[in-house]
């Protein structure tokens, strides 16, 4: 993309036309509100504990962030453990 | 097709196990839960779902009378939590069933499923209108709970409300009454939609009368929760960061330290509401705007006082239709999205981000109290395909809090963006024309 020239720049309208097409939907519509439970209800919890261990390294990567971030992405179901009773 | 399944085998018709057998003396178990192993044993010896009783033994008449004359034309007194009589203008207050049952007290030891009497399962038989007779003289009334608690005699004017508990679902434990006033609600969406008009739909302009706004009561089950969560992912410290390359080919590349973290929070939480109503309950944004009336959620559910239908007079009602078992998932859905938001802050340390793979919950304990929350609603159908859609403006009739959805004009909407993308782009164009 950033590789010469600046034709990038390009991209600009139709990014542009894009971002306030849904920015304007988004601010009619509010289809992406809901109630913010995990903020707005009394929760009382104990301090957390858990363990961290490494485990592995990465050189050389170009991403800059963690592939499949997720630590800020409440709603977003990964896998469950079942419950073992006894 | 000719895969037929095999029936199911059929019960014995004598012997142990058929309806022939003598059958067990009541609370008394076939088993002896002593010889059986620990699990099985806590099974069979726990005790069954607690129902703490929310009832108004002094409303099954369906009668609410004034403390002080005994007259039943009693209504809420807007903006409070009183009730007036308007007969003997007497004002007085209802219990706040906070106080009244001990629901904020006792989180942390909350153990198994606790309901209270209003929101126990409706059964199954249950029908919608509700039949009274007048006491006074004799007439039938009959109130539709699906929209209505309260109807008067017609003929001697007495006003009937239906307090029991009965099993059609229609009766809450605790009712928070409206203290936002209409001309208030009516402001507040004005207000609203005044700020969305340029690409609103023509025609919710021109049909736009906020002065229709209703006074809703819609049904939550308002939950408290005693919960452990678990959770286990990977998570990445960055140890250095370098460039590679020259000029116009530089490059950034990263090293970073792979963690495996296990976080584990024991929590409580306290009112937390989830509607117990399919239809408002039924979040999907291509269908509906019921987000809209989630949105404006949390209420000050501390203040509910208890069940009495006068506090409905003049307002219309929305029945559940769910039980505990149905809202169940929906419930554990949110105990995890909350552990998730209580865990983050401890893995802070991990500047590349964290990726939780596993989740696990445990919960020791719900109690579950059915209540009737007050929302202003403004209601706009949208036509279209698959039978249009319908717009909410909800304002929460207690706190204020407004959100809505307005109908866009698409083409107007359109033609703004094309624009400014046609105008960035000719910026774009001239910037790479001068530099080449």
């Amino acid at each position: 993309m950033s590789d010469d020239s600046g034709l990038w720049l390009l991209a600009l309208g139709p990014a542009g036309a894009t971002a306030l097409y849904w920015a304007l939907y988004r601010y009619y519509r509010n289809t992406d509100k809901s109630h913010a439970f995990e903020r707005e209800t009394a929760v009382e919890a104990q301090p957390v504990t858990g363990s961290d261990g490494k485990v592995d390294e990465i050189k050389g990567t170009r991403a800059s962030r963690i592939s499949g971030e997720n630590g800020g992405a409440y709603r977003m179901r990964v896998q469950r453990t079942p419950t073992d009773d006894g | 097709m000719s895969d037929q399944k095999t029936p199911a085998p059929t019960a014995p018709v004598t012997g142990p196990g058929s309806p022939q057998d003598v059958p067990p003396v009541p609370g008394s178990l076939p088993i002896d839960p002593a010889t059986r192993p620990e699990p099985i044993r806590d099974e069979l010896l726990a005790p069954d779902p607690v129902a703490i009783d929310t009832a108004a033994a002094e409303l099954k008449d369906g009668l609410n009378r004034c403390p002080k004359c005994g007259a039943t034309e009693i209504r809420p007194k807007p903006g409070t939590d009183l009730l007036v009589c308007l007969y003997c203008r007497n004002e007085w207050d209802g219990a706040r069933v906070e106080e009244a049952f001990g629901f904020g007290e006792g989180l942390d030891q909350l153990r198994g499923t606790v309901i209270a009497s209003g929101a126990r399962d409706i059964a199954a038989d249950a029908a919608s209108l509700m039949t009274f007779k007048c006491t006074a003289c004799g007439a039938e009334v009959t109130v539709n709970t699906e929209n209505a608690m309260t109807a008067r005699c017609h003929w001697c004017r007495h006003v009937f409300g239906v307090n029991e508990q009965i099993a059609n679902g229609a009766v809450p434990d605790a009712v928070l009454p409206f203290h936002i006033k209409k001309d208030d609600a009516v402001a507040r969406i004005r207000q609203f939609v005044d700020k969305r008009r340029l690409f609103a739909l023509k025609a919710f302009k021109e049909q736009f009368t906020p002065e229709n706004v209703v006074g809703v009561y819609l049904p939550y089950m308002i939950v408290d929760g005693n919960a452990s969560a678990d959770v286990a992912g990977k998570g990445e410290i960055k140890t250095r960061e370098y460039t590679r390359g020259t000029g116009n080919d530089k490059k950034t590349y990263y090293d970073a330290d792979i963690y495996q973290v296990d976080r584990h929070v024991d929590f409580t939480v306290d009112d937390l509401p989830l509607e117990s109503s399919t239809e408002r309950g039924n979040l999907d944004t291509r269908v509906n705007t019921n987000n809209i009336i989630n949105t404006i959620l949390p209420f000050d559910t501390k203040n509910a006082v208890k069940w009495n239908a006068s506090y409905l007079m003049g307002f219309t009602s929305e029945k559940r239709n769910q039980d505990v078992e149905h809202l169940r998932p929906r419930l554990e859905d949110q105990l995890l999205s909350i552990a998730r938001a209580q865990v983050e802050s401890s893995v802070r340390r991990y500047d590349r981000g964290v990726r939780w793979e596993q989740e696990r919950l445990d919960v020791h304990g719900t109690r579950w109290v059915s209540m009737y929350l007050p929302v202003w609603l403004y209601s706009y159908h949208q036509p279209g395909r698959n039978g249009g859609l319908l717009h909410y403006i909800a304002v929460n009739g207690r706190t204020g809090e407004t959100m809505g959805s307005v109908p866009v004009q698409q083409w107007k909407l359109l033609m703004a963006a094309l624009t400014v993308g046609t105008v960035l782009e000719g910026i774009a164009l001239w910037i790479v024309a001068a530099s080449s």
